[in-house]
């Protein structure tokens, strides 16, 4: 966990910015065996329609598909620590040039406080940097036991969907397979969401860099509200999160019922309706970072442009 | 006009301008919502599909029916998840077109050349990608719908349905694979872009205005 945190750590004001980051050739690295591990499974899964392999095998092929996925996912959490460490090199960067980039203003006199309308949507203007949304408070705590809990659960399913493979009892073969399943995916949805916590943590980021940048000039805070994309965001990638814990309860149910076929025909979609949940709401996300992103660059001119 | 100038550490073309959005980031700000909305509707479809077979299956429905649903069911789920990335794409697209954008507004605001970064490598290979997967999961889809429509109440049909959705099962898989890879690559290059703005904007007090 203190090596998850040492891998957002803020550099110094004073780093080089042109040094490189090798977590992002690691995230790739990582990326690429995620993909070879889903390629071995594609040729277990034409093996299996071909005849020349035993149907059980497809239980392995599972396993392995869903924890290359979970590799990729973990290089792409990987690639987003890196986002986070860079943007506060340019926060600390337009902290240096602002001051002597920006026109030379009379201190404005009489400033009305509270909300303003940008182009970028309704904000708000303070004395101070407002501090961090309870979202994104819990965003830079929670990303980290959900990175860490996420891949080992998708561990323990392929240990399960090998042992699935090997089963010879019906009964037990029934279990390991519900058991199988549920886990791979309460891993994957844990994983999307480690990485809708650390698209949290860098719209935390923006916001606390863009107030510190301003209140460092002597100037007027703008900050942009919460976006309705980042409300709705909220929404999704907790209900994601639920159905993603509740497949695997349903799972855990469905391993000793005794029409297991019936129970398994609407688990799998909804295992991946949970899925499909947490990577909408991380689209939204995604445009939430987007719009702060053009707000930012809206105020950096703004400040250039007339010294407020 | 935009020229090429050569940097030590960074490939960049030079303007008074900014350039705004390129070709991708134009598709990205336009098509970010269909998508979404799409991968929402088809999400949908899939979970009733799944459903609806399940009811069959408890009830002893015929066993063609059962294998149908079965095809039809995860062509329209893998179609809400194509959908899904594409929008993530888009929206990661959208991202970038803003820093380009941006950037070379806040250069023209201050008064000095504008430097735009070429296209990076991670970019040209996420577009790639992007393109392969989904071309991948959407033919891996039609298939399933063409198999359906295609399977009969006999032994041998329906050990043919289930050979062909245990391979397009695998081509699924991988076509999701190299989306989620493509995604990973399009965010190593924000990485990449916000190396540029720290540099640029820390070199930009110390040059001479140019308009």
């Amino acid at each position: 966990m203190t090596a998850l945190a040492e891998l957002v750590r803020r550099r110094p004001p004073e780093a080089d910015p042109t040094r490189k980051l090798r977590v992002r050739n690691v995230a790739i690295a990582v990326g690429l065996a995620g993909v070879a591990l889903v390629t071995v499974a594609l040729v277990g899964n034409i093996l299996v329609a071909s005849g020349d392999a035993a149907a059980d095998n497809l239980f392995w092929t599972f396993g392995l598909s869903i924890t290359g996925f979970g590799t990729v996912k973990l290089g792409i959490a990987l690639v987003l620590t890196g986002i986070i460490v860079r943007l506060w090199m340019r926060v600390d960067a337009v902290r240096a040039a602002l001051p002597r980039l920006k026109a030379d203003a009379e201190p404005q006199g009489d400033v009305q406080y509270g909300n303003i309308e940008t182009p970028y949507g309704k904000g708000t203007l303070t004395e101070k940097a407002p501090g961090l949304l309870p979202p994104q408070a819990m965003a830079r705590i929670m990303w980290k036991p959900m990175i860490v809990m996420g891949p080992m659960l998708v561990l323990l399913g392929l240990v399960l969907s090998l042992a699935t493979t090997g089963a010879d009892d019906p009964d037990t073969s029934q279990a390991l397979w519900a058991w199988t399943q549920g886990t791979l995916f309460l891993g994957e949805a844990m994983l999307l969401s480690g990485i809708s916590f650390l698209l949290g943590t860098i719209l935390a980021g923006l916001r606390e860099g863009g107030g510190e940048v301003q209140e460092s000039l002597g100037l007027v805070v703008k900050t942009l509200r919460m976006p309705t994309s980042a409300k709705v965001f909220l929404v999704f990638m907790f209900t994601g999160l639920m159905l993603g814990i509740a497949q695997f309860v349903l799972y855990g149910i469905a391993a000793y019922v005794d029409d297991p076929a019936t129970w398994f025909a609407w688990l799998g979609p909804l295992r991946e309706l949970s899925l499909g949940i947490l990577l909408s709401g991380i689209v939204l996300a995604l445009f939430t970072i987007g719009t702060v992103l053009g707000f930012q660059h809206w105020r950096i001119r703004q400040i250039i442009e007339t010294g407020r | 006009m935009a020229t090429a100038l050569a940097r030590a550490d960074f490939k960049v073309e030079t303007s008074t301008r900014s350039l705004g959005y390129n070709l991708p980031q134009r598709m990205g700000r336009l098509l970010w919502f269909p998508m979404f909305l799409m991968a929402l509707m088809f999400f949908g479809a899939g979970m009733a599909l799944g459903i609806a077979r399940a009811n069959e299956i408890s009830d002893g429905g015929a066993a063609d029916t059962i294998v149908t649903l079965q095809h039809v069911q995860a062509g329209l789920m893998f179609l809400g998840f194509v959908s899904v990335f594409s929008a993530v794409s888009f929206a990661i697209a959208r991202i970038l077109g803003q820093f380009r954008a941006g950037g070379g507004e806040v250069q023209a605001a201050a008064g000095r050349t504008v430097q735009t970064l070429k296209m990076p490598g991670t970019a040209k290979v996420f577009l790639m990608l992007m393109l392969v997967a989904m071309m991948t999961i959407v033919v891996a889809s039609i298939l399933h719908f063409v198999f359906a429509a295609d399977i009969e109440n006999t032994p041998a049909s329906l050990a043919d349905a289930e050979d062909r959705f245990v391979v397009l099962e695998g081509v699924r898989r991988i076509g999701t694979a190299i989306f989620l890879f493509a995604i990973l690559l399009g965010l190593a290059t924000i990485i990449r872009v916000l190396r540029f703005q720290a540099v640029r904007m820390r070199e930009l007090p110390d040059e001479a205005t140019t308009h």
